[in-house]
């Protein structure tokens, strides 16, 4: 890069926006583990939708009564709310290693765990009951989402479902009156750095990009639009074969933390310049369960000495000029891909804000940490601007 | 079930502060109480201390109690823990999950509260520690 010209009289200005975060939703700093049980996060979960439902339901089915499943009565009409369970052949479960017969699960992980024969059952606090009717597709549905049925039960005592009401889509704040100007927001995942297939060139190329140091006047001025870059996860690929439970030497810890501080090099560049927001993802040095705790300060000894660097949890509520903006590093939506189907990402993020709940499937098959007295993936109001990372294709 | 109260009560081992294990009176009665007592061992702890008639959905309280001193306080938080309408007890102290219950807006009894924050009741729910 040679030394650009700077033509005093054209000096770009970058764009600014007003941001605020509400991650202290995800933070769970202030959480005391007490041994309990992920019955209670189900609990607040189920108590939580299960209120919105109940004031949705009058204006959908006005005439019909509704029930707990354990009121359900034969041949009667009615609506039942409470939470759906999957019951799928194929899941994988610990307890397969210890049965006796050799089942026909194979021992490679298919990509999908859907099953012809996979069951819906519908759960509260007083029973469970399970879904018949073709106006359920199981391929749809996954472990975890609340919803109302319409039906009747079955003389088999099975519950016969007509008709389904989802949460909806949460209420969305009116966007803000526009300004007249543009500003944009860069979206980068899975740089993946420190892994074979991660080139640094063209990390570089984006890091010019972004901070104006690339093209002419025309691209320069593209560049200074720019207000705010996130990370959404997966920013370094750790050498996993030097972890494998024996004692690492020294020149071998040094390996382990090569791509975190390559990766603070070029977070630099970007945080002097710019706002810069990172999210933990599935590969980075955070905690397994969601909502994965932000990146420590210590592992950015150079961008966090700014302060447009931030580390933010997973997944990620901020606000730009009041434009609400909700997204994770992408293990909500792969969890959902692995349980059932969608024609593509984008109508499983559909089906995530219509079920009013970011992830779903946790804690069943996703990670979580187990909250008694709130469930933090709630959607309470539509974001202007949904986000998932690290995903096939854009 | 009025007759044999007597006898449990008799043979049932009393609070060290007021006596002996078995007073002489109950002596002859014991063999008979020993018997009935096998059978019904989980009554003791729920008979022991109150004279009120019992409801019924004492009977299910099978565990045997460890602390000679139950009371009607712990009776009323008993059946709090037990209400599934606040959702499930293990794990979280009493107090926790009124506050909980109370925040979503189930309108738990105020006399729970007022137990748990005044007298010495257990912070702890009935299965804490025994499951």
């Amino acid at each position: 890069m040679g030394a650009m010209e700077v033509d005093s009289e054209n000096l770009l200005q970058r764009k600014q926006s007003l941001y605020q975060t509400s991650d202290e939703l995800f933070e769970i700093q202030k959480e005391m583990y007490r041994g309990q049980q992920y019955s209670q996060i189900y609990f607040a979960r189920l108590h939580l939708l299960r209120t919105l439902l109940y004031s949705l339901i009058p204006t959908w089915k006005p005439h019909l009564p509704v029930c707990t499943v354990l009121e359900l009565e034969k041949g009667k009409e009615c609506v039942v709310v409470g939470t759906i369970y999957k019951h799928m052949k194929l899941k994988p479960s610990v307890l397969d290693e210890y049965s006796k017969k050799r089942s026909a699960t194979p021992l490679v992980k298919p990509h999908n765990f859907m099953h012809p024969d996979d069951q819906l059952v519908l759960e509260d606090e007083s029973g469970r009951v399970k879904l018949r009717g073709t106006a359920l597709l199981p391929s749809v549905y996954v472990t975890g989402i609340v919803v109302a049925l319409h039906g009747k039960e079955t003389d088999a005592g099975d519950f016969l479902v007509e008709d389904i009401l989802d949460a909806g889509l949460p209420p969305q704040i009116e966007l803000p009156l526009k300004s007249g100007e543009d500003k944009y927001v860069v979206f980068v995942s899975g740089l993946s750095v420190g892994s074979s297939s991660s080139n640094p060139l063209q990390f570089q190329l984006l890091v010019d990009h972004i901070t104006g140091h690339l093209g002419d006047e025309k691209e320069q001025s593209i560049a200074a639009q720019i207000v705010q870059v996130v990370i959404a996860g997966n920013s370094v690929e750790v050498p996993h074969g030097l972890l494998n439970g024996q004692n690492l030497a020294s020149k071998d810890q040094s390996r382990l933390s090569e791509p975190i501080k390559e990766l603070d090099i070029l977070l630099t560049q970007i945080a002097a310049s710019i706002p810069l927001d990172i999210m933990p993802g599935h590969n980075d040095p955070s905690n397994f369960s969601l909502p994965q705790q932000p990146l420590h300060r210590c592992l950015f000894p150079g961008s966090s000495a700014y302060n447009t660097f931030r580390s933010c949890t997973n997944p990620h509520l901020f606000e730009l000029d009041n434009v609400r903006f909700l997204g994770t590093s992408g293990q909500n939506i792969d969890d959902l891909e692995k349980y059932s189907e969608a024609k593509d990402k984008l109508e499983f993020m559909e089906r995530t804000l219509k079920w009013r709940h970011l992830a779903p499937t946790a804690p069943n098959t996703l990670g979580c940490y187990p909250f008694t007295d709130r469930d933090p993936f709630f959607v309470e109001s539509c974001p202007h601007v949904y986000f998932v990372g690290n995903q096939d294709n854009y | 079930m009025a007759s044999t109260r007597g006898d449990m009560k008799g043979f049932f081992r009393q609070r060290k502060k007021s006596g002996g294990i078995a007073k002489p009176s109950a002596k002859p009665k014991g063999k008979v109480s020993s018997s009935s007592s096998k059978k019904s061992s989980p009554n003791h702890s729920v008979t022991f201390g109150s004279d009120i008639a019992q409801p019924p959905a004492f009977v299910s309280h099978g565990s045997v109690n460890l602390n000679d001193y139950y009371d009607e306080n712990e009776e009323v938080l008993r059946q709090f823990d037990m209400n599934m309408v606040y959702g499930p007890c293990l794990g979280m102290s009493r107090l926790a999950r009124w506050e909980r219950a109370n925040s979503m807006g189930l309108d738990p009894p105020e006399d729970v509260e007022r137990l748990l924050k005044g007298a010495k009741a257990s912070s702890e729910c009935l299965w804490d520690g025994r499951v």
